[in-house]
């Protein structure tokens, strides 16, 4: 079986700087023989997390949406290449929108523990960051960054690596990013080789 | 004039903590004379996330037509703007994510279209509040949530320093804030030095 990898667009916009810097990580991990999709969350139906605390009673959310069915696809993956640009400081509300529905899962995890990632089991499941952000500022990306380890904590992925890009605005676009792209299409490769080598031969 | 004050309250979940501390220092501030407060539950105000279609650079307002068409305005008139949110997964709760980014048109005026967001004779006169609850009792639970907020603020003309914040971890199920030791009291005082300070600078 292939190594398979998730990628999921948190971007209003479509094929944007965002999106088009998930494309090329998604096309390494091709080249390097991964099953790739991509799910697009602005496509997709599904509601705030309503912060009833009832998933805490039986680990289940009361919502039945297309976060649910996103969750159980993301826990089915091998690798999750999440982005979404930079927007106010943080990730888009798309994205937290939906990360925040990871809330029956923590409470799994955490309250009810009926379920339990071994340090084998997160060592084989990477998690990817892919963002950009228009202000070229050093610190731009530092309010996404502990948003994204919550959701690949709670869903049992080693936070294993970020592909970022700032200044776009100066840029004028990733496209003319003298080295985004093919490092993100490096960074694709590189993890679905490192997730074969853990199989066996 | 009386003083406006202007408060989001951010979370998902009515009447929890963070709604509760918002509720706290918003009778302070009622309690003052010539305040006049709104509060907006923005989990029933409508407001859709920010499409990131730019098209604000140009037109100088936003394109959608929801929530937002009542709060732009309202975020230029208030003299005090108040926001609280719970901490969901260290950041904003979504809500509150959305709201900020459709801070985007100010942005656009102020920074593209180098137009003003308050008047002249206003700069200065505007403070913003910062109140925010959390499950967990890390000190660094806030740190991530605190970029976006000072963003809006920003970009609606409340200077850094004139932000106050009141954060308070470690409280969970709802109505946890009421057994805490201090918040209460802290709420309450943040309120009345907030409408104190607003009041000095209106009439400086």
């Amino acid at each position: 079986m292939a190594v398979t990898v998730l990628g999921i667009s948190g971007s209003p916009h479509r094929h944007g700087n965002t999106e088009t810097l998930l494309d090329r990580f998604l096309e390494g991990a091709h080249e390097a023989g991964a099953d790739t999709d991509k799910v697009v969350l602005k496509a997709l139906q599904y509601s705030a997390c309503r912060g009833c605390n009832s998933c805490h009673k039986n680990g289940e959310c009361i919502v039945a949406d297309d976060a649910i069915i996103l969750y159980d696809r993301i826990l089915d993956s091998d690798c999750i290449a999440v982005a979404s640009p930079i927007y106010t400081m943080g990730i888009t509300a798309e994205l937290k929108g939906f990360i925040d529905r990871q809330q029956y899962l923590w409470a799994r995890k955490f309250i009810l523990k009926t379920l339990y990632f071994s340090d084998d089991h997160i060592r084989r499941h990477k998690g990817v960051f892919i963002s950009t952000a228009g202000l070229g500022w050093d610190n731009v990306f530092d309010g996404a960054f502990p948003v994204m380890t919550a959701l690949f904590n709670t869903t049992g992925f080693e936070y294993y690596d970020n592909v970022i890009a700032n200044d776009m605005d100066r840029y004028g676009g990733i496209k003319n990013h003298p080295t985004a792209l093919a490092d993100a299409y490096k960074k694709g490769q590189k993890v679905v080789g490192v997730l074969e080598s853990f199989r066996p031969a | 004039m009386p003083i406006k004050v202007l408060a989001f309250a951010g979370s998902p979940r009515r009447g929890g903590n963070s709604e509760t501390l918002l509720d706290w220092v918003l009778a302070a501030m009622a309690e003052e004379p010539d305040v006049v407060v709104e509060k907006v539950a923005l989990t029933e105000a409508n407001i859709n996330p920010c499409h990131g279609c730019n098209a604000c650079e140009k037109l100088n307002k936003c394109v959608q037509r929801d929530g937002m068409d009542i709060y732009h305005d309202k975020l230029v008139e208030a003299d005090v703007i108040v926001l609280s949110s719970p901490i969901f997964c260290m950041g904003l709760a979504s809500q509150v994510k959305a709201l900020v980014d459709r801070m985007q048109v100010f942005r656009s005026r102020k920074y593209v279209l180098k137009l003003p967001i308050v008047p002249p004779e206003r700069k200065g006169k505007r403070l913003g509040v910062f109140l925010a609850t959390a499950g967990q009792n890390w000190d660094h639970v806030f740190n991530a949530a605190i970029p976006s907020v000072k963003c809006l603020f920003h970009v609606i003309d409340v200077r850094d320093a004139d932000i106050s914040y009141l954060m308070i971890n470690n409280v969970d199920e709802k109505g946890a804030i009421l057994n805490h030791p201090t918040a209460k009291a802290d709420a309450e005082r943040l309120g009345r030095s907030v409408i104190s300070e607003i009041r000095k600078r209106l009439n400086a």
